[in-house]
């Protein structure tokens, strides 16, 4: 990609766009965005964000009468709010508050509140929309009020009340969940809350009400800015406190796992080994859980992106990411039989993950404990997955769990009737047509147990 | 000046008063109570994941940049 040409994501602003030029990310501000610019730079308000690690950083590139190009620092991968765990997702909506009060101590604010403006990155939450900031104007509201509770106060709610796929939703209202379907969907009881019942049912009685006012009779309320102050500060504080009430299912799978202590730590040993030979600085680990075996690689990886479909794994591989501050983890959640796919207008605005990691490329794919996963419970068959897998990086460390595998004949038994369908779930036959697209550079058993793994390189 | 490239709702900016003020109460009612169980030494630290919504100056990370 060379084009100058407005990036197919960044069309909702008229104070400038992002586009791509020489494979690099930058932005173009236009004039109407000037003052608002000029004032964040000089008051070196850009810099305090910078500094605090709040926004993604950038330098000018050029400046004319008609336009400014900021380049910003690369991301390498973008995950979307539909790909993040509970906690992630927390993180970023209280970090949205955090910025907006900062924002007003220093007498701007944030003219939206998308969960599309932030992202993760260096093990952290970042906001990555330059251009969402705007001069505070004394006495009004918070424009984005009603966004922040249907991007994020809202999901985060209702994922408390009824689990985590919930978080899912925002693919498919990709500016939010209306406030009217986040209200019917709360308990009664969330009535009585004060807290809640003006923050969500009140709202969504009003948001009803005012849809009706098409010449725009009714005046907005003056709000002074401590009364804003007061309602981010509520917010904050409530939302820090939300939990998931569903139990760790996945969250401590290695504590079931069906091998001994001796082949996690053999196994462990094998991949880190083999990473350290291809030398590789990128890596994916799919189904990777809460990143155990990613933590035991000794090279110094620039980014392992760990993404399950188990939020509880993601989230446990979260707060690990937060505690230990490291940078170089991303984990998120990623259903591999149906991963994300390009939504938005013209399914160009925000992209599916196939197309993210194809242009991440990452040195290696780690494949360990899934391919029974994706053949058996997916009936992805075994020419599929190998396709799959041979298109987003050179080489893959796959582990076949053999037939006799405990977990292979749990999900075979559950097969019924048809288990003999599926007697194709052989080394040889995996072997074979991996080999299609793959050769292989080393095989190993893993002692103690019914697994083998493979790292294999792309034809 | 605004640029109105979203509906921020109106109803959401009309309600913002009233949902201000009732956090205004909580806000006062918990602080108190904070305070309370302070002075009868009720409060157990914890460790949180989360930190406060203030934006500290212990928060900076890139001490290299920090004296520009």
């Amino acid at each position: 990609m060379t084009s100058k040409e407005q990036h197919s994501s960044s069309f909702r602003d008229p104070s400038g766009y992002i586009f791509i030029e020489d494979n690099i990310l930058k932005r173009r501000i236009l004039p109407i965005y000037f003052k608002q610019y000029y004032k964040l730079k000089k008051s070196n308000f850009f810099d305090k964000l910078f500094k605090f690690g709040l926004l993604i950083n950038h330098k000018e590139v050029s400046a004319s009468d008609t336009e400014i190009v900021i380049c910003p620092e690369q991301i390498p991968f973008i995950t979307y709010p539909y790909e993040w765990s509970f906690v992630q997702y927390k993180e970023a909506a209280l970090f949205t508050l955090k910025l907006q009060k900062f924002a007003l101590e220093n007498e701007f604010s944030l003219k939206d509140a998308s969960a599309f403006n932030v992202t993760f990155h260096n093990g952290k939450a970042i906001f990555i929309d330059t251009l969402s900031f705007d001069f505070y104007e004394e006495n009004t509201p918070w424009r984005g009020y009603k966004q922040f509770v249907t991007h994020f106060f809202g999901p985060l709610l209702l994922a408390h009340y009824h689990g985590s796929e919930i978080l899912k939703l925002i693919s498919n209202f990709i500016d939010g969940i209306p406030v009217k379907t986040i209200a019917s969907m709360l308990p009664f009881k969330t009535k009585l809350n004060p807290f809640l019942y003006s923050n969500i049912h009140l709202l969504s009685k009003f948001e009803d009400k005012h849809n009706e006012d098409y010449k725009g009779e009714a005046k907005v309320t003056a709000l002074s800015k401590k009364g804003q102050l007061n309602i981010i500060e509520s917010l904050y504080s409530y939302i820090k406190k939300l939990e998931l009430k569903e139990q760790s299912e996945w969250g401590d799978y290695y504590n079931k796992t069906n091998y001994s202590d001796n082949a996690f730590n053999l196994k462990a040993n094998i991949i880190n080994g083999w990473v350290n030979t291809l030398n590789a600085k990128t890596v994916i680990d799919i189904g990777g859980n809460n990143g155990a075996f990613v933590r035991r690689i000794t090279s110094n990886l620039d980014l392992a992106l760990v993404c399950d479909v188990d939020n509880n794994a993601v989230d446990n591989n979260y707060r690990q990411v937060k505690k230990n501050k490291e940078s170089y983890m991303l984990p998120f959640v990623l259903d591999v039989l149906n991963p994300s796919a390009n939504i938005g207008f013209n399914n160009t605005e925000r992209f599916s993950f196939i197309e993210r990691i194809k242009d991440f490329a990452p040195d290696v794919t780690l494949a360990l404990a899934v391919i029974h996963h994706m053949t058996l419970s997916g009936n992805i068959t075994f020419e599929m997955s190998a396709h799959f897998f041979a298109s987003f990086s050179e080489h893959l460390v796959i582990e076949f769990p053999k037939q006799n595998d405990s977990w292979v004949q749990r999900l075979l038994k559950a097969k019924g009737e048809f288990k003999s369908h599926f007697d194709f779930y052989s080394l040889k036959n995996f072997k074979s047509d991996f080999l299609k697209y793959f050769t292989i550079v080393e095989e190993q058993s893993v002692e103690d147990s019914e697994r083998v793994l493979f790292l294999l390189k792309r034809k | 000046m605004y640029f109105l490239y979203f509906d921020p709702g109106l109803g959401a900016m009309v309600i913002q008063a009233i949902v201000a003020a009732v956090a205004g109460v909580i806000l006062f009612s918990k602080n108190l109570l904070y305070k309370i169980k302070i002075f009868f030494n009720l409060i157990k630290e914890k460790e949180d994941l989360f930190d406060d919504i203030t934006i500290k100056d212990t928060d900076i990370e890139n001490k290299s940049n920090s004296d520009k």
